[in-house]
């Protein structure tokens, strides 16, 4: 019995220095870790819409609205130039095949594609994780969302993107994910 | 202090090849020449710092509770590593931050506390982290590199067999982790064998 006391009292000792260990370090780095998140999510929406000035996050209430027509729709933000809006980048969740994936499309208020990167996914690697790749993403730049985007396993048509060898399911789900703008495009202005 | 420590791991006890440790990381990672690399040499940090932790408090920790001692050690200073990363070191966060939660379970960290820090001192104990680190690193970047060859013709993301060579997919896929991992064993058994006779 006092042996269990001890060794539990040692356990304990050691879990608790490792837990004020982790506090402090959490609380000594957290800001510094939002910085550069949202430094790395503004480079994001930067590359999808270069010519933005600034992003601005759409309200709650906008967001709930959208999401009330589809609900893969995860994030909205306003690309601002020149003081007006001209485009949005839109973030949606699609299901591919190992899951939702991540698709940030930036789109003028035409509906002109202007840049599309692939990020969080729980794709096979090797196959459905090329759409990170830029042979895959590129396609997508100057498409319209006006009429839905097709999927070619051959050669692509107007409209249409060349789906990666060995991964119809998630070249399909990415430009799923695309065509979802087109539902919401008569929401989008504020 | 014994070079051997360094040494003994890279090839003699090779974490995969001989050993046989943490097979969950190595099948899932090595679709990639660079993936196997980032693995390795995250695993080889981890694993030089843990054995220095676990033989520094060797002494402290009663035996019978060695075990979860280990794993809360282990799991909360690499907890913290994966912070510093993000917060201060963003680009290597980048290139090997997606390896560092896999790694807090890894069973070749546990098993090198359990079977070598715990009974050896620091310096010997960084050593043979270190000699582990490359070997398990050496032997994720042949797995590697050999299933990315096979099953998508390049290595390092370049093309070494040309546009006619037609991939063979299942080489990335899980399938081919167990091929690949199969046929290297087989080989390094055999070369083996040639030596001992």
């Amino acid at each position: 019995m006092k042996e269990i006391i001890k060794l539990g009292m040692i356990l304990f000792f050691i879990s608790m220095v490792a837990a004020a260990s982790l506090a402090l370090t959490y609380d000594a780095t957290i800001d510094q870790i939002m910085t550069q998140r949202s430094i790395a999510d503004e480079t994001a929406r930067k590359e999808v819409f270069p010519a933005a000035d600034t992003f601005e996050k759409a309200s709650n209430e906008k967001m709930s609205e959208l999401q009330n027509i589809n609900p893969a729709i995860a994030d909205l933000y306003y690309a601002i130039s020149g003081g007006n809006v001209a485009g949005y980048v839109i973030k949606t969740k699609p299901s591919g095949f190992g899951g939702s994936i991540d698709v940030v499309t930036g789109i003028d208020t035409e509906g002109t594609i202007m840049g599309l990167r692939v990020g969080n996914h729980q794709e096979t690697p090797g196959l459905g994780a090329n759409a990170k790749l830029p042979y895959f993403y590129e396609q997508y730049e100057g498409l319209t969302v006006n009429s839905p985007i097709k999927v070619s396993k051959t050669i692509p048509g107007e409209n249409e993107i060349l789906a990666i060898s060995g991964a119809t399911i998630t070249s399909a789900a990415v430009t799923d994910g695309v065509n979802f703008i087109d539902e919401i495009m008569d929401h989008l202005n504020k | 202090m014994d070079i051997k420590n360094l040494t003994k791991g890279i090839i003699k006890e090779n974490p995969i090849f001989i050993q046989v440790l943490g097979m969950c990381p190595t099948l899932a990672v090595t679709t990639s020449a660079i993936n196997g690399l980032g693995m390795g040499l995250a695993t080889t940090a981890v694993l030089a710092l843990s054995n220095v932790f676990i033989s520094m408090f060797r002494k402290v920790i009663p035996d019978k509770i060695r075990i979860p001692a280990f794993i809360v050690i282990i799991a909360s200073f690499v907890t913290i590593i994966g912070m510093l990363l993000e917060g201060y070191f963003v680009d290597l966060y980048k290139a090997l931050g997606l390896f560092i939660p896999l790694i807090v379970v890894n069973c070749i960290i546990l098993a090198r506390a359990e079977a070598f820090a715990f009974k050896n001192n620091v310096i010997d104990s960084l050593f043979d982290g270190i000699g582990n680190g490359i070997g398990f690193t050496l032997a994720l970047l042949l797995l590697g590199s050999v299933r990315e060859l096979l099953g998508a013709g390049s290595i390092f993301g370049i093309s070494l067999l040309g546009a006619a060579y037609k991939p063979a997919l299942i080489m990335i896929l899980p399938p081919g982790a167990f091929l690949a991992l199969g046929i290297l064993l087989a080989i390094n058994n055999k070369i083996k064998e040639r030596k001992t006779v």
